[in-house]
């Protein structure tokens, strides 16, 4: 036997690329859901977070209290729990929701977890945009919402981009705890290779691999980022 | 619903203490092992060794992006299955060392944070007394970093309990899991249930934030 035979002996032992290929499929359609859950997630967690934001900044006690417990309420409980708080308590809440697909229950969960950390970071971005900005904004005039819409916040979500790629790249590794609500998520389809044919190294190392590829792609994109937000004198820096 | 919600409550209770026991234990061996490991891990990379530092990272990245959902089932089903004797181990210790390691990464990139943090001049004047490189660190350069790194360590073991509630599906009678149980119970009252799981989550885990907080505060006054 060549070297050759008995390398692809020895890798096929150790990891069965033909079972992953016959999965392809599901695989595929994992990853596609982790996609949209992670997707549909970021978008609604930024526009429910920036909201979040302004009501935490509110100078009403009727309005930032219930935001401040709120976001507190949710770093201080683990997010399987409100995985589960969602899927199964939100039924017994309200009826109709029960019928819906996993998928959007775990989108809702989610996004009920993402939001006050993206709140976190935005209120963070929203207070550090200098004060001669705004004084800026009001000598020319402009109404206390186009300050906030033109001079403040485009500067707040700029300067806080890699913090909130950050938090994508948690979100999208938290959407694996949706496999646990019977979302068809990419970890649930390394975890079906699992249980149909006992191929744990098969099963779990490929998921692992595609998780891991999400991941550098996103480690690229916010160091060009940063590198893009460091303007011309951190580009001209000594390597 | 025929018993009241004070009636379930109290009768998951017993069951659910024992759950917050273990979750517990369980967080406490993940905290003291992880900060071992990651104390050691830190301390290398925090040099900038020729091989060893890269090697770090990598190490960090790998952990870094998988979910730890994943890496738990590669600790549970994949290194049992490799054949190795030593590594056909039971879900508890499956658990533990999913926990320790992901406890570790965080930990070694704040040590090495914080061993970095400290200026060059200090590593320089503890050479000029004639230290050696372990002496330096150890009388000179990790006092001060451990200063700095004390705040975001309290922030890691503050996810690591919240991680804990994860093991519970491979089978960890945690917290989470006896809420399951108790559940099977009383399957009308899911909601209580869960909501009483993630009450005693909030209440030692929000103090701990708290104490996050205080930390950060009192790090940014630079006692």
């Amino acid at each position: 036997m060549s070297n050759f035979e008995s390398f692809t002996a020895w890798l096929v032992d150790f990891y069965n690329f033909r079972i992953v290929l016959q999965y392809a499929d599901q695989i595929a359609a994992g990853l596609w859901n982790t996609l949209f859950a992670a997707g549909a997630s970021l978008v609604f967690s930024l526009i429910f977070g920036t909201l979040l934001a302004f009501a935490r900044r509110s100078g009403n006690a009727l309005i930032w209290r219930p935001a401040d417990a709120y976001i507190q309420f949710i770093r201080a409980t683990p997010l399987l729990i409100q995985i589960y708080l969602v899927y199964f308590g939100l039924p017994s809440l309200l009826p109709f929701t029960g019928r819906w697909p996993e998928l959007w229950l775990g989108i809702m969960a989610l996004t009920i977890h993402t939001t006050p950390y993206m709140a976190e970071i935005i209120r963070s971005g929203i207070n550090a945009v200098p004060k001669g900005q705004i004084e800026g904004a009001m000598a020319v005039a402009m109404s206390p919402r186009q300050r906030m819409q033109y001079v403040i916040l485009p500067q707040a979500f700029t300067n806080t981009l890699p913090a909130l790629l950050g938090q994508t790249a948690i979100l999208i590794k938290d959407t694996s705890l949706l496999s646990a609500i019977a979302v068809f998520d990419l970890l649930n389809a390394g975890l079906l290779l699992n249980s149909e044919r006992v191929r744990p190294k098969e099963g779990f190392l490929t998921v692992a691999a595609i998780y891991l590829a999400i991941y550098a792609v996103l480690v690229v994109v916010s160091r060009r980022v940063e590198l893009k937000l460091g303007g011309a004198a951190w580009n001209r820096r000594p390597a | 619903m025929s018993t009241s919600a004070l009636q379930v409550a109290i009768s998951v209770m017993p069951a659910l203490m024992a759950g917050l026991v273990e979750t517990l234990k369980i967080s406490a061996a993940g905290i003291v092992v992880g900060s071992a490991l990651g104390l050691l891990l830190g301390v290398i990379r925090g040099q900038q060794f020729r091989y060893a530092s890269p090697a770090i990272g990598f190490y960090l990245h790998v952990l870094r992006g998988t979910p730890f959902l994943v890496q738990l089932y590669i600790a549970y089903f994949v290194l049992p299955s490799t054949g190795i004797s030593w590594l056909k181990w039971d879900s508890t210790t499956a658990a533990l060392v999913a926990l320790s390691i992901y406890t570790s990464s965080y930990v070694t990139e704040i040590v090495s944070g914080g061993i970095r943090a400290v200026p060059a001049g200090q590593w320089e004047g503890a050479m000029a007394c004639a230290m050696n490189r372990w002496q330096s660190l150890r009388y000179v350069i990790l006092p001060q970093a451990l200063k700095l790194i004390l705040p975001s360590l309290a922030g890691v073991y503050v996810n690591l309990i919240k991680a804990t509630s994860i093991v519970s599906v491979v089978g960890i009678t945690e917290l989470t899991r006896q809420g399951e149980i108790s559940i099977l119970r009383f399957p009308a009252d899911v909601l209580l249930i869960y909501g009483i799981v993630a009450a005693i989550y909030f209440s030692y885990c929000f103090p701990a934030l708290k104490a996050v907080e205080w930390l950060e505060r009192r790090a940014a006054r630079g006692s």
